[in-house]
Parts: C-alpha cells; structure tokens; sequence
C-alpha cells in the first residue's frame, strides 16, 4: 500500500479575507471557517485566532492538536468514519500543511488546580509559545490556529466533546485544502507491502502495538476513535502503518491531551522510525496492531493474548515495540500484551513513563514481569520544570481557565503538550543515578 | 589534593583471616594499594596517610572506627578519602562504606569506595555514598582505582558527575529527567534490536526482584471472626476530611459507619484520578461492600463487621509510601481487634 505525502511548508500564518497557501504563508479566511464551523448546530460561537511561533502566548486546555491536511480529490476520504465517508485510509495522496498546526481547546473545563484532571475531557494542558518551557515543545515552532468552540449549555457533555472533535478535523481539512492544487514542495511516498513481503530474509521482523485507548475513565458512544468506532468491545485490529497515519486515529477524549496528540498519529514517531529502518535495511517492518485498554479484567486478559497472537500469527512478527495510552490500567495491559508476546518467541521493548513523585528508582517500576526487560522510560518526574514568563497573550476555554494561565508560576513537563507523549515523540528521558 | 586511604589488615599487609582483630592504625603515606593509588593521583595529588584496620575489629566498632577516620581526616586537612577497593570481602565493604558515609556527613568532603555489586556493604551504602563498581576479581585493582581517582577529582572539583555507567558506580537509585539526543521511539527501536540480535541492552528502569509478598494462614473460623474492609480506591466522607489528593497520597482516613445498615450514596464521594469514579459515587457499596457484610454479620456467616472502613487513594503511589501507609493501617486493624479484612482495589 503506497500513500504519498504532499509536504508543503508553511513558516507563516495570518489573517485574511481566503484562505490560501501563498508560498509559505498560510492565510486564513476566519470567517469562512467560523461558517463551516458553526453549521454544527451544537456550537453558539467559536473562537478563532492565528497564533505563530516566537508569539508571547499561552493556551489552554488544550483538547487536541491535529496536522492541517486534505486528500487530493478522488484518492480517499479525509478522516474516514470520522468526517468523510468509510474508505479506506493510507492510499492515494495527502496534502500536509508542515509547521502548521489546529489547536483546539476545550471551553468546558474548569479553571481549577494546575494540571489537574476532569473527568471527561482530558488532563489540563497547554500549548505554550515562548519561554523557556516551550523550548522543550515541538510545537512551540509550528503555526497554530487555535479554536476554541463554544457549545449551548443544553448540550449534554458527550456531545460538546463530540462537537469538538468533528470541528478539530473539520478545521484541519479546510486548512489542509489550500494545498490542493499547489505544487508541493516535496513529496514523500510511504510504501510498505505488509507482513507477506519477499526479499528480505535474515532481517529481523518487526511489528507496533500501540493502544489507541484507555476505558478506565469510560468512553462514549458517540466517541470516535478508529475509522469513527469509539472502541468499546473492540478487539485487536491489525492496521497498515499508512493507515494509521493517513486519519483512521484520532485520539479519544479522556486525558486526551496527556501525553498523545492526534498530530502524533499522522506522524507517528515509533511508525515513522520502523519505516526508516525498513527502508534502511536494517529490519522488516511488518505492521500495526491498534488495541485499547480495558477496564475489566477478562477483556485485559483477552485483548493482550490477542495482540500477541495478532503479532505473531497475523503479522509474522519476532519482534513488537508495544506502547500504552496514558494511565494505570494501560500500563498494566502493556506489560500483559508484552508478557504473552514472549510466551510466544515475540521479543517486546515497551515505552513507561514514571511519575515516581519521590524522583526514587524503586518507585519508578509499577511491574516486574520476567522477560518484559527491554524498557525505555520517559520521564513524567516532577523535576522537569520551569518558571512561567508572563505572556502577553492567553487563549483561554473560559474566564477561569484564562485566570489560572496568567498566574502560573510554574510549568511541568507533564503540563506543557509535546513534552511527555506516550507516542515516542519525546527526548525527555528518566535516568538512574 | 590530599587524600586519606581506608584499608584492611589484608591489604595492609599484616595478615588474612588470622588477624581480623587488628587494631586500627594510622600510617603516614601510602600503603599497599595505596602505592597505585598515589601514582593515579597524579603529581599534585597525594595519599598522605592511610588508616589500616582489621575486619573483625573494624565489623564490631563501626562507630569508633569512623570516629577516628573522621579525627584523623581532620588532623591531615584531607579534601579527599577513599575506602577499598573491598572487592566481595564483606566485612571490609560494610565498614568501608559506613565510615565514607560518615566522614562525607561530619565534615562534608567526597568519600569514595569500591566493591562488588554483592558485597553486602553495597546495598547498605550505594544510596548515600559513590561506590565503583569494582566486581569480584581483585586483579581488576587497577582499573577500579583510575574509576574511584576520575570520580574523586571530579567530586572535589565540583563538576557535574555522569551516569553511573559512564562513571562505573553503582546507582544510588535517584531518578533525574533529562532531555537526551534520541526520542523514545528511536530508543525504542534500539534496544529492540538490540535485544533480538542477542546484544546487551540497558533498560531504563530498574529491574529489580520484587519482594515475594506470603500468603497469610487462613482465617479458620469466620463466624467468629471480626472483618474490616480497607480499600484504595478513594472513598470518602462528603467533603474529603483528610484531603485525599487524586494521585500521590500520603494520607488515609478510618471513617466510621457505627450503627448503620448500609453507606448512604450522599454521605461519600471518591477522590481518586485512575479511574471512572462515577459508578462508586452512585452506589459505594460498589467499592466498599457494607450491605453484603452487614448481611453476612445477620446470617452468622462472620462474626462482626468492623464497624469503620480504612481508605486511601493508590494512585502512583511511590513504594516508600505504600508500605508506610499499609503498615499504619495494620497497626490501626490490628489496635481495633480486626481479624482480617476485605481488600477492595479499582
């Protein structure tokens, strides 16, 4: 399956009347997009401002963060299941806005603690533009159009969450269409024959396992997660790396923000680093196996076995790097996935990352199991912190929220988006001394 | 750099096993592995006296021996000591690290030792004193004193010392966060290959062998017996008394229900960040089984319910703190006269 990436840089976004790739300046025509935006009959008003790299600018919470792009038309549906029809996804061509970004924020939150939890949408986050901690974000150096969509207050809240979702892909399509019908600067064409391909005897054979999702803090039936499922009752499902990156994932809505972005989907760091060693010669990259985590015991047990089998029997895996969606459960259903791979000859490496409050290696491990010893630990210690410059700018869901982000004094790694990401996109690392 | 030597009879030269019961002597310069210690010191850095001491002695007058390191420390304006290298020699490594860790803490200077992972001394004192990992072979003297001499002179100079592999001690077990070149997916896919290829591999958390926990005897007579329910799924009175945080806790409550039948849904709420609270704050007994055991009380099948329930939330909690709070609440149970209890978890 080939799926070429159109790549057309952008440096710059502002304001216009269109919205229109010119060079690599992205103008954007707010008002047309508000009048897309708002045929959502859920939605009362929406926020829109134009946020570039090196602006004295602080936003939050961040609900998602998604990679402007679009189909070129007639080679697939952009976000199938989620907002363009079931095809299938990580075909044809992908028009990629690179360096530009949609930033959605979530309007019902609290203001509350820093950094602390809702139930239902996600973990305070923030983008954060300028200062010392946005050194440390990948996304400090991308343009932004930050969206913050306000919903009735009747809506239920599954339903506001759910209208976020659709405006966060609805928004990056219409940016990502002012790249149709331009020459791209560069095309990358990602093609991988999958599990059964010849010619590469003696290579290592390698295969992903990541969750898409965690049931721990519950999942609604209107969520969209794979191809549009919200992923309750869900089994393993093996899917084409280009699938995956191509808009069948989106992340769910529960601590959303903490630790995985939709962006990090479309440019998956552990998928695009198995591709580069596949093309580099150095393994067989054989495919992907999109789990979730369970809340109950029985569906745990159920769903690590068949990941593994899936890896081995379906993908004809030696080898498996599994990651986790954030949390406790996930973890736990990493390691049980990790365990059975080895029962089977599958060798695993696995992604932690500890929060050991007291910054001490023997809280750092929450699981032991012989065999699963191949463990790369990103770290979400406290240690990593830095003092919040005042900013200019707040781009806030509501009045609380803007009064708790211009008085921040501190920021932590686990605050800022693109510091700690359970997708491998992360070089902050926890080391025993 | 002036730097005071910690060694054993052995080394000393005045004997094995025979003359464990040496007394501690002080000798000015080097002496024995000191000589090579010197010489890696370099010109401007020097053993000027070297502390000998028998095993035996030194196991049984651990305090008096740091005393007099510490004094003679003192005495020769040090700005260095160095203990070992003690290899496995047990009793040697034990006391070598409690006295580093003694002259570090009284007067502030580097202290530096070496012995094998094994050496019961390691475990004792890797946590608060820079041990190079010195293995078993003692023909590896030479190698293990250039590893403790780059380690010291870094320590005195003040720089900033790397990790315990690229150093060569053993970890403290201090973790620090630290931005490094490669991501975790490229690191990921490293080690992977590493580890199906066959090569060694680091993992970037300890593996270490948790403690086994035993299985208690039976309760042999429930009718008779006084149950409890603990639990760590964050369970509280309206209000959240003791403010349980969502994660972290350092803190549990006991909460009475004396009297009643069952937990009202109003009186309670659950602070706990690791889960979906919703089903517990609609029906407690969901977490906390009180109408299930007021029932068994009624049929006899137990002989009381202990009439509060012990909560916390276990939420990332560190191990350090896990066993405090597990302990506390055993002694309370135990106090209370329980006989054993429900654990409920989420």
């Amino acid at each position: 399956m080939a799926l070429a990436l159109a790549l057309h840089p952008v440096k710059d976004m502002v304001v216009g009347v269109e919205t229109a790739l010119d060079g690599t300046t992205l103008q954007v025509g707010l008002e047309e997009l508000r009048r897309h935006v708002l045929e959502d009959r859920r939605l009362e008003s929406v926020d829109l401002e134009v946020v570039n790299p090196g602006d004295s600018c602080r936003v939050g919470y961040v609900f998602d963060i998604i990679e402007p792009r679009a189909k070129e038309p007639g080679t697939g549906s952009d976000f199938p299941g989620i907002f363009g029809p079931i095809a299938n996804a990580g075909q044809g061509t992908t028009h990629v806005l690179k360096g530009a970004a949609v930033t959605v924020v979530d309007g019902g939150q609290p203001g509350g603690e820093h950094g602390h939890v809702t139930r239902r949408g996600g973990m305070t986050k923030i983008l954060e533009m300028s200062g010392p901690a946005s050194e440390a974000s990948p996304y400090s150096t991308m343009c932004h159009l930050v969206m913050v969509p306000h919903a009735y207050s009747n809506v239920e809240r599954h339903s506001v969450l759910n209208a976020l979702r659709l405006a966060s892909v609805k928004a990056a399509v219409y940016l990502g269409k002012a790249g149709v019908g331009q020459p791209p600067a560069s095309t990358d064409v990602l093609d991988l024959e999958g599990p059964h391909i010849n010619g590469r005897q003696g290579l290592p054979r390698v295969a992903y396992i990541g969750q898409v999702h965690g049931h721990q803090h519950g999942t609604d039936s209107d969520e969209h997660i794979v191809y549009g499922a919200n992923t309750r009752g869900m089994l393993p499902v093996p899917l084409h790396p280009n699938e995956w990156l191509d808009g069948a994932v989106v992340i769910s809505y529960s601590w959303g923000a903490r630790g995985l972005e939709t962006f990090y989907h479309q440019n998956h760091p552990i998928i695009l680093e198995l591709y580069r060693m596949h093309r580099a010669g150095d393994l067989t990259f054989t495919g992907c196996i999109a789990t979730v985590a369970s809340d109950l015991q029985q569906e745990l047990s159920r769903n690590s076995m068949l990941a593994a089998n899936l890896a081995k029997w379906g993908l004809g895996a030696d080898g498996a790097i599994v990651t986790k969606y954030a949390g406790g459960a996930p973890h736990t259903e990493m390691f049980e996935t990790a365990r059975w791979c080895e029962q089977l000859g599958v060798k695993t490496a696995i992604l932690v990352s500890d929060t050991a409050p007291d910054r001490r290696a023997e809280s750092a491990a929450l699981m032991q199991i012989p065999g699963v010893d191949a463990i790369v630990n990103l770290s979400e210690g406290a240690d990593v912190a830095w003092p919040a410059q005042p900013v200019s700018r707040v781009i806030a869901g509501n009045g609380d929220v803007a009064a708790t982000l211009a008085s921040a004094e501190i920021l932590r790694s686990g605050d800022v988006c693109g510091v700690v990401n359970n997708q491998g996109a992360s070089s902050l690392q926890s080391i025993v001394y | 750099m002036r730097v005071v030597h910690y060694i054993n009879q052995f080394f000393g030269g005045i004997g094995g096993e025979e003359r464990a019961d040496s007394p501690l002597e002080v000798r000015p310069g080097p002496v024995g592995p000191g000589r090579l210690l010197d010489q890696l010191l370099g010109e401007e850095s020097h053993v000027v006296s070297t502390i000998v001491c028998g095993d035996n002695l030194a196991a049984e007058n651990l305090d008096d021996v740091a005393v007099a390191a510490i004094s003679e420390v003192k005495a020769s304006g040090a700005d260095l000591f160095v203990a070992g290298p003690c290899f496995q020699a047990g009793r040697y490594g034990t006391a070598a690290g409690a006295v580093c860790a003694a002259v570090k803490e009284k007067l502030g200077i580097p202290a530096i030792t070496a012995m094998s992972v094994e050496n019961p001394g390691a475990d004792l004192y890797r946590a608060s004193v820079y041990i190079i990992d010195s293995g078993d072979d003692v023909s590896r003297m030479q190698p293990t004193l250039a590893a403790m001499v780059r380690l010291g002179k870094k320590l005195s100079a003040g720089e900033k010392v790397g990790r315990p592999s690229e150093e060569g001690y053993l970890p403290q077990g201090a973790l620090k966060s630290e931005f490094v070149e490669k991501s975790a997916a490229s690191r990921l896919a490293d080690m992977l290959l590493a580890k199906m290829r066959g090569e060694s591999f680091e993992a970037e958390v300890p593996i270490q062998a948790t403690e086994p926990v035993p299985v208690p005897p039976a309760v042999t007579d429930l009718s008779q017996a006084t149950v409890a329910l603990v639990t760590d799924g964050g369970l509280v009175p309206k209000g959240n008394p003791h403010q349980f945080p969502l994660a972290f806790s350092r803190v549990w409550g006991a909460y009475s229900f004396a009297g009643e039948e069952a937990l009202a849904p109003d009186d309670y709420e659950v602070s706990h960040g690791g889960y979906d609270n919703r089903h517990v704050e609609q029906d407690p007994h969901r977490l906390v089984p009180v109408d299930t055991l007021r029932e068994l009380e009624k049929h006899g099948a137990i002989g009381k319910l202990h009439e509060e329930f012990l909560s916390t939330t276990g939420n990332g909690n560190p191990l350090a703190n896990s066993r405090r709070i597990g302990r506390e609440m055993a002694k309370r149970l135990k106090d209370s006269g329980v006989d054993t209890v429900v654990l409920t978890s989420t």
